[in-house]
């Protein structure tokens, strides 16, 4: 056992011995340690270096919002967390734990230079120094800096672990589970509500677990809240520990996130290693206390240094002392307590400095009885010791004059600048906050949310009156919920209550230009810093904050806002409620990426979406490629074939015999009802009316703005009935738009829309072949040139499977579209491919299509058309029908830009030396003209074509339709490659193949 | 992470001591679509009484028995029915459509069913469910939201609900409901 | 995440279940091809983009299916009233007033 160790205080289990390893070194702690009280147990303060001048640094405090401990925690491969603080990280056999930023190590840190030339550095350094030459920028600087500032390493190798995450409603969500969120559970669930109580820390208590002597209702406090637990618990309250409230959004939308197997030593396999909770409170209680502030003096963070509220945690809660001799510097009763405490565990107390010049009588008694020498009316002016504090130099204040210093020895300080309620949550959503002029702080003020703030993070002080809040505002929040609500009452006996000075940097006999004292621990920013900035023109704290970075750190600010708004206030001679807070903002702590994926990663990603067919393209090798939410198949290759072979030998089967492709994922719509007719008049281009049943028509959808927004072919079931088809990535936007016009602009037509995507799986047969393929497995219908003729459809049986089969083509060959229910649809394809063989039927992918059809002509809308192209532009004008009295769209197509020429238009290009041209290329007319060119266009499809003999390729150009056979130039990386502008149709102009 | 096999065979896809999933035999489903005047007629035709407030469902008599008929919006229904009893569907119709226009599609294969049983039922559908699950009483049903995908839940008994969403997002959502499975058994 | 209630389904829903459809109010003409340039120019793109109660469509989309209206204010995220869609416009004046 240590001499730091007091043998069976705390809550650690003194029994239990938990080995861990620290830069290389076993530590032994005991279960119930974090690292941090591990540590501090064999008397090490020293847990990091600072971010920018490397500074040797110890823990500061006992919680999250330590800026100093941060460490790197691993258990194996993948499992490697930087950045995470020392203070909540929970020990356990096994665990590995390295210190950062520094190198070799942290005792001894090259860095460390960088403090030595701290007067090199000061606030905006960067800013100043790194602005030239440009090209260093990406070079030089930005990796030199990245590796010499910073925190801990990013892993290198992907987290195999888990993560989790739920959604949860509750009525009374209280966040904190010090008194005042236990208070505040109990009258809540009393009341009848369901309530759901969480706390960051291992277990719940709060404040309660640093203070054992209070006695709450007759009890012990340990034994009060042991019991009380309990009973919540038998009430029903759902409480939830190692889970922070990280984000705090409208309505009562609240971000937790459950830390669930960091603390084991072997975690289940199927537990997550976090869980993201989105929860849902009808009304919620923010019980989240209050975080002391440091003192700002020179030499305010050297290791030994630890807030006087986190000393006391130390020792009550983990039975650790944080040193052999303590000076106490303070502006707040509460760290009397702490050095009383310590004194009777055997930790001498050197002085008790404090910066009022007044101190409460009792606290003076039981000081003087203590035997301590108490200097009120003191301020720190330095401190010495470099790996860990060995004196604190404080001289008298005398009015406005700092008196003659001494040097008190030391191995550790603690100090207390008060304490600042904890409001980020609460300022989240934008509720306001009001400034307390005597407590130099912001209180909660008004919110829109159904909110109560109860405790310490109003500004109460004390168990007792946190206790009674708590209980207050639970029923509180209960009554608003409906239910009738009596708050308990509570006795407390020894409840240490307290108040303090707000103090902005101390008073010090020292050059204010060479004294380093810290604000912002975690980024290095001290008052000196603060004040060059006001000094060099900033107003706003926002700017004061971003040109410093005070506040911007891991920590978001914890301890450093309201001593930084005190000392910019100051600095720009302004009260500092005019000058304000920053913006905090989510997440409360660093929070893992893997907890906000949650189960989105690897194949869960996304939603991909798989057609009927799909297991099958799988087991015959089909390279995929993502469409909008879908997988399609892109190619089928054969043992060795790269894509350009692969595609090239399909679209020659296609052609020359037969191809066989999985078209399921076009959006299907089946629009039904007397005014059917009349819908489809008004939503697309074409005209329909005279559209027998049975036929099929290429169908053009506009916006209203008269560009382009979706095509596809529509097929007339009967007279009410439409098989309307879509693309594959429009197909729900084209459905929430017809859907739009239909319930809003059109309530009174009689016509219905369902959308029978997935009710068909859909597989298009192309090819000279397709008909002698197809022909043996139909029953009921004539598949002749004459009786089903292109474009037409019918209901038939296909393989003796209910079929709708189309007679269309996105080839320009004889094709077929047959339509069964998606259940069939691999057994259809199957029967097909079998039968097929005899006509050395191809399976081919989307990459195959495009070519065959761009070797057509045919447009893919959102690749040829990108949202600004009308139907003129892309040359399909003849799908508009001319005689209708209005369509969608129709109206734009007359707009003055829309009429105007030099629109970009859509035209076929072939290159002179016959190379392939990259899609998304820019075309220029003079390839000669001064950079930067005049770009008149870009290629939009681009393809090696059998058919053709060479590559194709379309492009939007500017007046391209009156350009056919002039030159134009696409300049590329290496050369400038000249291309003829031609008409889009590059094979079978005539159609004859469609009509075999 | 979970890879759900594709060919959606009813029976049992995972069973835990808390809660298990099961792929449930298609049924005939027809969607209908028509105006709130229409659906007295309606419900003559179908011999069902039609619920007219969103999320209720109503069961038919008899040999109708096995017809079950959600409201999923103001105009929008969904029957489930045996295969047997579409014919007799279809006619009763289109024997109404004159007078009383409507729109009746068969959806049977656009959707995959599952069931989710067993103590933790309620809990591992807030995986991805963002609406309050007590919210939908026993007995009824909602079209709704799952992970980004429109599914529609029925709420069948206190530790048993069903599940149908479009094919093509199943494996997604199974694979999701498998892991979340396994995750509670492991609490 | 914000709740939103479906005037339709008379339930109040996480924001998940609804689509945004844009400025409420703005009914495509009997016949635009009366309409002018401007007038046309002004139907398709210009909105009043308001900070405050602003009147605008959402879609129940993963739920009844309905486009309806609502009256949101763009400063705060809350909702003074839902209405379904042909309903008319509520009196904003008396929305602010009740929002009191």
């Amino acid at each position: 056992m240590s001499q730091y160790r007091v043998q069976g205080k705390g809550r650690v289990s003194h029994g239990k011995p938990v080995s861990f390893s620290f830069d290389g070194k076993t530590v032994t702690g005991l279960g119930g340690d974090t690292v941090a009280s591990a540590l501090l147990a064999q008397g090490t303060h020293l847990m990091g270096r600072s971010f920018k001048y490397h500074r040797p640094r110890g823990v500061v405090t006992a919680g999250s919002e330590e800026p100093n401990a941060l460490i790197g925690t691993s258990r194996g491969p993948g499992r490697f967390e930087p950045n995470t603080r020392a203070t909540m990280a929970e020990i356990w056999p096994g665990l590995t734990a390295t210190s950062q930023n520094r190198w070799p190590s942290l005792e001894f840190d090259i860095g460390a230079v960088n403090d030595r030339m701290h007067k090199l550095f000061p606030a905006g350094f960067y800013y100043k120094t790194f602005m030239w030459p440009k090209s260093f920028w990406d070079k030089v600087y930005e990796p030199v800096i990245r590796s010499a500032a910073g925190l801990g390493v990013s892993p290198s190798v992907e987290d195999p672990d888990h993560y989790a995450s739920r959604y949860l409603h509750t009525d009374v969500l209280i966040v904190g589970g010090g008194p005042a969120g236990l208070a505040a559970a109990r009258s809540a669930a009393e009341a009848g509500a369901k309530v759901t109580l969480v706390d960051e820390n291992t277990e719940a208590g709060g404040s309660l677990l640093s203070e054992p002597g209070v006695e709450i209702n007759g009890q012990p406090a340990w034994s009060w809240l042991e019991s009380e637990l309990a009973s919540l618990t038998a009430l029903g309250v759902t409480v939830m520990t190692r889970t922070t409230a990280i984000g705090y959004y409208h309505q009562n939308m609240v971000g937790l996130c459950q830390r669930v197997t960091d603390h084991l030593a072997a975690p289940q396999d199927d537990q997550p290693r976090e869980r993201l909770w989105r929860v849902r409170a009808e009304h919620v209680v923010l019980a989240q206390g209050a975080l002391e502030k440091p003192l700002v003096f020179d030499g305010n963070d050297r290791p030994g240094i630890v807030l006087a509220g986190s000393a006391l945690t130390y020792l009550n809660r983990y039975g650790v002392r944080v040193g052999n001799a303590a000076v106490v510097v303070t502006s707040h009763d509460s760290a009397w307590f702490t050095a009383f405490d310590l004194a009777a565990v055997g930790t001498t107390i050197n002085a008790i400095v404090d910066t009022r010049e007044a101190v409460r009588e009792d606290l003076l008694a039981q000081a003087a009885a203590l035997g301590i020498e108490v200097l009120t009316g003191h301020t720190v002016t330095g401190t010495s010791g470099r790996l860990r504090v060995n004196s604190i130099r404080v001289n008298p204040i005398t009015g406005s004059t700092v008196g003659q210093g001494r040097d008190i020895a030391c191995d550790c300080v603690l100090m207390s600048g008060g304490w600042t309620p904890t409001l980020h949550l609460f300022s989240h959503t934008k509720s306001k906050l009001a400034w307390d002029a005597e407590g130099k702080t912001f209180l909660p003020a008004e919110t829109l949310e159904d909110c109560q703030i109860a405790g310490a993070g109003r500004g109460l002080w004390g168990i007792e009156a946190a206790l009674v809040d708590g209980a207050e505002m639970g029923a509180k929040a209960a009554s608003a919920l409906g239910k009738a609500a009596a708050s308990a009452t509570y006795s407390v006996a020894s409840d240490r209550t307290g108040t303090g000075e707000a103090q902005k940097e101390l008073p010090t006999d020292k050059d204010l230009t060479s004294t380093r004292a810290f604000v912002d621990f975690q980024n290095d920013v001290t008052a000196k810093d603060l004040r060059l900035a006001v000094r060099e023109g900033m107003r706003s704290i926002e700017h004061v904050k971003r040109y410093t970075t005070n506040g911007m750190a891991t920590d978001q600010g914890k301890m450093s806002n309201i001593n930084g708004l005190n000392i910019a206030a100051d600095a720009l001679g302004k009260p500092a409620p005019e000058v304000g807070l920053t913006t905090f903002r989510p997440p409360y702590t660093p929070t893992t990426f893997g907890a906000l994926c949650g189960y989105h990663k690897g194949a869960h990603f996304d939603v991909t979406r798989k057609t009927p067919i799909d297991p099958w393209a799988e087991e015959n090798g089909a390279v995929f490629e993502p469409v909008a939410q879908w997988r399609r198949a892109r190619y089928f290759p054969n043992t060795g074939e790269d894509m350009d072979t692969a595609v090239m030998r399909e679209c020659i089967a296609t052609r020359a015999s037969v191809g066989m492709f999985d078209a399921s994922t076009l959006g299907k719509i089946e629009v039904v009802g007397p005014d059917a007719v009349e819908f489809m008049n008004r939503m697309y281009t074409n005209p329909w009316t005279k559209l027998a049943p049975g036929k099929c028509r290429y169908g053009l959808l506009l916006g209203e703005d008269g560009f382009i927004r979706d095509d596809g072919v529509i097929g007339r079931l009967s007279d009410d009935r439409f098989h309307v088809t879509t693309t594959t990535g429009g197909a729900a936007r084209v459905m929430d738009m017809m859907e739009d016009y239909l319930q809003t602009e059109w309530p009174d037509l009689n016509v219905w829309l369902t959308s029978t995507t997935e009710q068909w799986a859909t597989i298009a047969l192309n090819g000279p072949n397709a008909r002698k393929l197809l022909e043996p497995f139909v029953e009921g219908l004539d598949l002749s040139a004459e009786a089903f003729p292109h474009m037409s459809n019918a209901i038939c049986t296909v393989a003796g499977f209910p079929a709708r089969l189309f007679r269309v083509s996105f080839t320009g060959e004889l094709g077929f579209e047959i339509n069964v229910p998606a259940r069939h649809g691999q057994a259809l394809w199957e029967k097909l491919w079998d039968a097929g063989q005899q006509y050395d039927i191809c399976a081919y992918g989307t990459e195959t299509m495009h070519v065959l059809r761009a070797e057509k002509g045919y447009i893919i809308v959102g690749q040829d058309t990108d949202g600004t192209v009308t139907p003129h532009d892309a040359g399909i004008s003849w799908a508009i029908g001319k005689k209708k009295p209005d369509f969608v769209g129709k109206r734009s197509l007359e707009r003055p830009d829309i009429v105007a020429p030099g629109r970009k238009q859509l035209v076929g290009l072939l290159t002179q030396d016959g190379s392939k041209l990259e899609e998304g290329a820019q075309i220029v007319l003079d390839p000669n003209q001064p950079i930067p060119m005049k770009m008149v266009g870009h290629v939009t499809s681009s393809y090696e074509s059998d058919a053709v003999g060479k590559p194709i390729a379309f492009a939007v150009i500017e007046g391209g339709f009156d350009k056919i056979g002039e030159t134009v130039h696409i300049p590329m990386p290496d050369r400038t490659i000249a291309a003829t502008i031609t008409g889009t149709v590059f094979y079978d102009p005539a159609g004859d193949r469609l009509k075999m | 992470m979970t890879v759900i096999p594709f060919d959606f065979r009813p029976g049992t896809l995972v069973e835990s001591a808390g809660v298990s999933i099961r792929i449930l035999m298609p049924k005939t489903r027809l969607s209908l679509r028509a105006r709130t005047a229409a659906v007295p007629a309606i419900s003559r035709a179908l011999g069902v009484a039609v619920p007219e407030k969103i999320g209720q469902r109503a069961s038919g008599e008899g040999a109708n028995a096995e017809t079950e008929i959600l409201c999923l919006g103001p105009d929008e229904w969904v029957l489930l029915t045996d295969v047997e009893q579409v014919g007799t569907i279809t006619a009763a119709m289109d024997a109404i459509y004159k007078e009383h226009p409507h729109s009746l599609v068969d959806v049977s294969d656009r959707e995959i069913t599952v069931e989710i049983f067993g103590d933790k039922a309620t809990d591992l559908l807030t995986l991805g469910w963002p609406r309050n699950p007590l919210s939908v009483p026993i007995g009824e049903a909602r079209r709704t939201v799952f992970d980004g995908a429109s599914v529609v839940i029925w709420h069948d008994s206190e530790t048993s609900w069903r599940l149908n969403g479009w094919r093509s997002f199943m494996p997604h959502l199974l694979g999701l409901l498998v892991t979340g499975c396994r995750e509670l058994s492991a609490e | 995440m914000l709740l939103i209630t479906c005037p339709y389904c008379q339930e109040t829903l996480p924001e998940a279940e609804f689509t945004y459809a844009g400025e409420a109010h703005i009914a495509r003409p009997a016949d635009p091809s009366s309409y002018s340039d401007e007038a046309w120019r002004d139907f398709l793109f210009v909105r009043s983009n308001v900070k405050g109660a602003h009147f605008e469509r959402w879609r129940h989309f993963h739920g009844c299916g309905r486009f309806f209206n609502a009256v949101r204010d763009t400063v705060t995220d809350r909702f003074l009233t839902v209405y379904k869609a042909g309903e008319p416009k509520p009196d904003l004046a008396k929305l602010l007033e009740d929002a009191e």
